[in-house]
C-alpha cells in the first residue's frame, strides 16, 4: 500500500462546480422540524405555567379552560384585543425597523409616551376651535413627529458619539415617563382638586369605531402601517439598503451606501411608528394623559418584535397573541382569584421556550 | 473491508484504508487510505475540494466515515470525537488557529490541558518552557497571543497540540498565511519534530513544500487517492502537478506590453500615510502610479500595510497625508472612488462584503455604483440579467443566484465577488489576494481576467502572498515593508531572493 504507485493521469476535470441547491424535500424537512419545535416549546411553556399555577392552589386545566372562554367566546373580549392590538402592533413595528438595520431600539415605552404627550398637546390646544377631523389629523403628526424626536437623541447620540443605542434608548423611557409627570402634575394639569391628568380630548378628536363594534380604527392603522412597512422593507431600494446595513455595515460602507443616514431613518421612522402607537392610545383607549398611561405597550411591543423575529407580518400575529394574553390576564383576576400578573410568567415563558428552541441554523457547501 | 497485515517492518503510527464519505449526493472521500510513520513527514496534497479536509476530519473525529478501518499503532480505532482523537494521540493545528488573543500563551494551553479547577499555571508554565525547548519552537510561555505574529501563534498551536501528548501531528494548510521567511522557520520547527520521532502530516498544495519536507506524499483529486504515499524525488514537478490537478497546466502567458506613462495614472498615490484601525500608522509616505494597462503587484509580509493601502485607494479608509486619485479624479470617499471606476477585491470578503442572509443576487448591486432603480424598488430584472452575462464573462461558476451567503464556502463565496468586481467596466482593479481560496482552475481563470483587465487599458494593483503569481503576472512588483514601499522591482529584475530581503528587512 506504500509503495509508489503510478502517477495516474485522469481526464481533464471539470474545475469545483458551482454549488447545487438543496434538495425540495430536504426544505420540507426543515420546516417540518421547525414546526414541531414551535409546537413542543409552546406546550413546554404552558407545562411549567400550569406547575406554577397549581402551586397557587388553581386547576391549571381549568385556568387554561377560562383563558379561552372569557378571551375567545366573549365579543366583549374581542373588541377588547382588537383595541388593545393596535398600539402593541405599532410598538413592535418601531422594534422591526431599526432591527432591520442592526439596531437594537429598546425605547419603544419611551418613545410612546413621548408621542402620546405631543398628540395631548396638540389636541389640548386645538380641539376646541377646529374640526375635529382635522384635530385627529394633526395630533398623529404630533405624535409622529415627537416619536421620532425622541427616538432622534438616541440616535444622535448613537451616530455623533457611538454610544449604544439599546442603552439610550432604555435610559430615554425613564425621562419620557418624567416628563409625562411633570406636564401632568403642573402646566397641563386640568385642575388642582382632581387626580393629577389632563382633561380628555374633545370627542370629535377622539378616534372613530368601526360601525357597532367598537373597535377604533386604530386597527386599520395598524394593520396598513405592517402593510405598508413590510412593502418598504421588502420591495424598496431604501429596504434593501436598511437590510445590508443590518447585515453587516462594512459591506454597506464598501459599497458606499450612505450608513449614517440610513441608521438614523430607521431610528426615527421607529419612533415616528411608536409615537403613532401613543396617539392611538390616546385617542382611542385613554382619551387623556394620567400616570401610568399606557401600560407598558412600548415593552410588550419589544417582546411582540422579537416573537415575531423582526418581520413585519408575523408581527400582526404576535400582538394579536399579547394582546389576547393580556386581555386573559384581566379575566383570570377576575374569574380565577389569581393575580393578574400571573400572565405576565406565561407571556415570558412563552418567550424564552420560542425563541431558545425554534432557532435553525444552515449549514455550508 | 478488513484491516490487512502490514508488511512494513515498522508499524506505522496511523493507518487507514477503505474511508467514504459522502454528503448527500457527493462522495468527498472515496475509498481512501494512507499511513504515517513516526519519524516522517508526510505529505498530503490535493486541490481545494479533492476532499481533504473532509480526510483530515474524519481521522480527527469530527466526521465519521461511512465505511473505512483505522488502526492507531496497530490497534483498531476510529475515533468519535476530537477528544477521542487526541487520547489516541492525533492532534490537529487548523488553519484558523483557534487561540484566544486576549490570553497569554500558557493560559491558552492550559485551556486544551485536562486541568481541573485549579489552572496551576505557574506549574504549567514551566512546562510549557520546557516543551517549548525540547521541541525548539521557541515560545514565551508569558506572551499574551495578540501581541504574536501568525507565525509564532502556529507554533503555540504547535505546542498545544504536543502537550496534550499528540504523537501524530497534522498541520492544515499551515504554510498559507505565513511569509517565505516564515515558511522557513515552520518547516524548520516540523524537521525538529520529525526527528523527535513523531509522526507529521502537512497539508499543502505548494509543491516546493513538499520537495522541502516530505518524506512520503499522498495526492488525493476529486475524493479519491492518486499517489500512496509515494516518494517525492520518484516524480518530476509535472507529473506531481498532473497528480494533483488531473491535466497539466499550461503556463500563463502574461504579455508584458509597454506601459504607456504620458497618459494620467489609473491609480496616483502621492506622500500618503494613514492609520491602522488601531490608530497605528499603517503607512508612512506611500507614493505610487499605477498606469492604464500596468499591473503592479504588492508583495509583503502580513500586515505590512497592503490592507490599509487598499483601503485608502478606494477611499474606505481616510488618509492622514497626501493625495489620492483614481484616473484624474480625487478619491476622499467609497463613491467618489466608484465614481471614478475604481473596483475592488477585498482582503477578507466574508467580513469586508458579505451580508449572509442574503443571496447571491442581491450581493450583485453592493459594488458602489447607484442601484438599479426600478420606481423606488431595485430593478432586480435588470441585475439578475446583468448577473447572468457577469457569469458567462468571466466564467468562474459562481453558485446560483438564490443561494444565500450564509451556505456558501469561502471559495464559492469569493468567486461571487471576483464575478461582481471583475465583471464591472474600471478604470482600476484593485484586487487583495483575488486567489484565495480557489482551486487550480479558478485560480487560473481569476488570473486570466485580470490580465484580460489590464490588457483593456484598467490599471491593476495585485496584493497577493505568492510570490510565483506576482512574478507571473506583474509589469512590477512594489514591495511593502513596516508601512511603507521598500522597493520596486520591475518585470525583467523579478528575482525571489531579492524580494524577499525586500520584505523582511526593507532593503535589497
Amino acid at each position: 500500500m506504500s509503495a509508489p504507485t503510478d502517477v495516474m493521469v485522469a481526464e481533464p476535470q471539470a474545475p469545483d462546480p458551482a454549488p447545487a441547491a438543496p434538495a425540495r424535500d430536504e426544505r420540507w424537512l426543515r420546516a417540518g422540524k421547525l414546526a414541531v419545535r414551535w409546537i413542543a416549546a409552546i406546550l413546554g411553556a404552558m407545562i411549567i405555567f400550569s406547575v406554577l399555577v397549581s402551586f397557587q392552589g388553581a386547576n391549571p386545566l381549568e385556568v387554561f379552560a377560562d383563558m379561552w372562554v372569557s378571551t375567545f367566546q366573549r365579543p366583549r373580549s374581542l373588541t377588547e384585543i382588537f383595541i388593545r392590538m393596535a398600539p402593541i402592533t405599532l410598538a413592535a413595528l418601531a422594534v422591526v425597523l431599526p432591527a432591520r438595520a442592526g439596531m437594537m431600539n429598546v425605547g419603544g415605552e419611551g418613545q410612546v409616551i413621548v408621542g402620546a404627550v405631543g398628540a395631548a398637546g396638540v389636541g389640548l390646544a386645538f380641539d376646541q376651535t377646529l374640526p375635529g377631523g382635522l384635530v385627529m389629523v394633526l395630533m398623529a403628526v404630533g405624535a409622529i413627529v415627537a416619536g421620532a424626536a425622541w427616538a432622534g437623541i438616541a440616535a444622535l447620540l448613537r451616530l455623533v458619539f457611538n454610544v449604544n443605542e439599546a442603552v439610550t434608548t432604555l435610559l430615554l423611557n425613564f425621562v419620557a415617563l418624567d416628563l409625562l409627570l411633570f406636564l401632568i402634575y403642573q402646566p397641563w394639569r386640568e385642575s388642582a382638586a382632581a387626580q393629577p391628568s389632563t382633561r380628555e380630548v374633545a370627542v370629535a378628536a377622539q378616534l372613530p369605531t368601526l360601525g357597532s363594534t367598537g373597535v377604533t380604527v386604530g386597527i386599520i392603522v395598524a394593520v396598513a402601517a405592517v402593510i405598508v412597512l413590510g412593502w418598504a422593507l421588502t420591495r424598496t431600494r431604501w429596504g434593501y439598503r436598511l437590510g445590508v446595513v443590518g447585515g453587516n455595515p462594512e459591506a454597506a460602507r464598501r459599497a458606499a451606501m450612505p450608513v449614517t443616514m440610513l441608521l438614523l431613518s430607521a431610528l426615527l421612522v421607529g419612533g415616528a411608528l411608536a409615537g403613532l402607537a401613543g396617539w392611538i392610545e390616546l385617542s382611542a383607549v385613554e382619551l387623556k394623559l394620567r400616570p401610568g398611561f399606557g401600560t407598558q405597550i412600548g415593552y410588550i411591543g419589544f417582546l411582540a418584535s422579537w416573537l415575531a423575529r423582526h418581520r413585519p407580518l408575523p408581527v400582526l400575529v404576535a400582538s394579536f397573541v399579547l394582546a389576547a394574553l393580556s386581555v386573559a390576564a384581566d379575566s383570570l383576576q377576575l374569574d380565577s382569584g389569581l393575580p393578574a400578573s400571573t400572565i405576565n410568567i406565561l407571556t415570558a415563558l412563552l418567550l424564552v421556550a420560542v425563541l431558545g428552541w425554534t432557532t435553525m441554523k444552515g449549514k455550508k457547501t | 473491508m478488513t484491516p490487512e497485515s502490514t508488511s512494513d517492518a515498522v508499524t506505522p503510527l496511523l493507518k487507514i484504508g477503505g474511508f467514504t464519505k459522502r454528503f448527500a449526493d457527493v462522495v468527498a472521500n472515496d475509498d481512501v487510505g494512507f499511513d504515517v510513520r513516526a519519524g516522517e513527514v508526510h505529505a498530503l496534497v490535493g486541490e481545494n475540494g479533492a476532499g481533504k479536509s473532509t480526510l483530515l476530519k474524519m481521522i480527527y473525529g469530527v466526521y465519521t466515515p461511512d465505511s473505512g478501518w483505522m488502526l492507531v499503532e496497530d490497534h483498531e480505532a476510529t475515533p468519535g470525537s476530537p477528544a477521542e482523537a487526541r487520547a489516541l494521540g492525533i492532534g490537529m493545528v487548523f488553519q484558523d488557529l483557534r487561540l484566544v488573543p486576549a490570553l497569554t500563551v500558557t493560559e491558552n494551553i492550559a485551556l486544551a490541558m485536562d486541568t481541573g479547577w485549579n489552572l496551576k499555571l505557574d506549574a504549567l508554565a514551566t512546562r510549557v518552557s520546557d516543551a517549548s525547548q525540547r521541541f525548539g519552537l521557541g515560545v514565551d510561555p508569558a506572551a499574551l497571543v495578540r501581541h504574536l505574529s501568525i507565525g509564532e501563534r502556529q507554533r503555540v498551536e504547535i505546542l498545544k497540540v504536543l502537550m496534550t501528548g499528540a504523537k501524530l501531528v497534522i498541520l492544515d494548510e499551515p504554510t498559507s498565511v505565513l511569509a517565505p521567511q516564515e515558511v522557513d522557520a515552520l518547516l524548520g520547527v516540523v524537521r525538529h519534530l520529525r526527528d523527535q520521532g513523531l509522526g507529521i502530516v502537512i497539508v499543502t498544495h505548494k509543491l516546493r513544500e513538499v520537495r522541502a519536507i516530505a518524506d512520503r506524499v499522498t495526492v488525493l483529486r476529486g475524493g479519491k487517492t492518486v499517489l500512496v504515499g509515494a516518494t517525492p524525488g520518484d516524480y518530476t514537478d509535472d507529473e506531481l502537478i498532473e497528480a494533483m490537478v488531473g491535466r497539466s497546466v499550461p503556463p500563463l502567458i502574461a504579455l508584458r506590453d509597454a506601459v504607456d506613462t504620458a497618459v494620467p495614472p489609473a491609480l496616483l498615490m502621492e506622500g500618503v500615510s494613514a492609520n491602522s484601525d488601531r490608530g497605528h500608522q499603517a503607512l508612512t509616505s506611500v507614493t505610487l502610479r499605477v498606469y492604464p494597462g500596468e499591473l503592479v503587484g504588492v508583495a509583503g509580509v502580513a500586515g505590512s500595510g497592503q490592507r490599509e493601502l487598499c483601503e485608502v485607494a478606494m477611499g474606505l479608509r481616510d488618509a492622514s497625508a497626501g493625495t489620492i486619485s483614481v484616473s484624474g479624479s480625487p478619491v476622499t470617499n467609497p463613491k467618489t472612488a466608484a465614481t471614478a471606476g475604481a473596483v475592488c477585491v477585498p482582503e477578507d470578503p466574508v467580513a469586508d462584503s458579505v451580508v449572509s442572509r442574503l443571496s447571491v443576487l442581491e450581493h450583485m448591486p453592493l459594488d458602489g455604483r447607484p442601484i438599479p432603480a426600478s420606481g423606488l424598488g431595485v430593478a432586480w430584472a435588470l441585475i439578475r440579467r446583468r448577473t447572468d452575462e457577469a457569469n458567462a464573462k468571466l466564467g468562474l461558476r459562481m453558485a446560483p443566484k438564490h443561494r444565500k451567503l450564509s451556505e456558501l464556502s469561502g471559495g464559492n463565496i469569493q468567486r461571487v465577488i471576483l464575478t461582481r468586481e471583475l465583471a464591472l467596466d474600471s478604470t482600476l482593479v484593485v484586487a487583495a489576494y483575488p486567489s484565495r481560496g480557489l482551486d487550480a482552475a479558478n485560480v487560473r481563470r481569476t488570473q486570466e481576467v485580470l490580465l484580460e483587465a489590464r490588457s483593456r487599458g484598467a490599471g491593476v494593483l495585485m496584493v497577493s502572498e505568492d510570490l510565483d503569481e506576482l512574478m507571473s503576472m506583474a509589469d512590477r512588483i512594489v514591495v511593502m515593508h513596516d508601512g511603507h514601499i521598500s522597493g520596486e522591482v520591475p518585470a525583467a529584475a523579478f528575482d525571489r531572493q531579492r524580494l524577499g530581503q525586500l520584505m523582511v528587512e526593507g532593503v535589497s
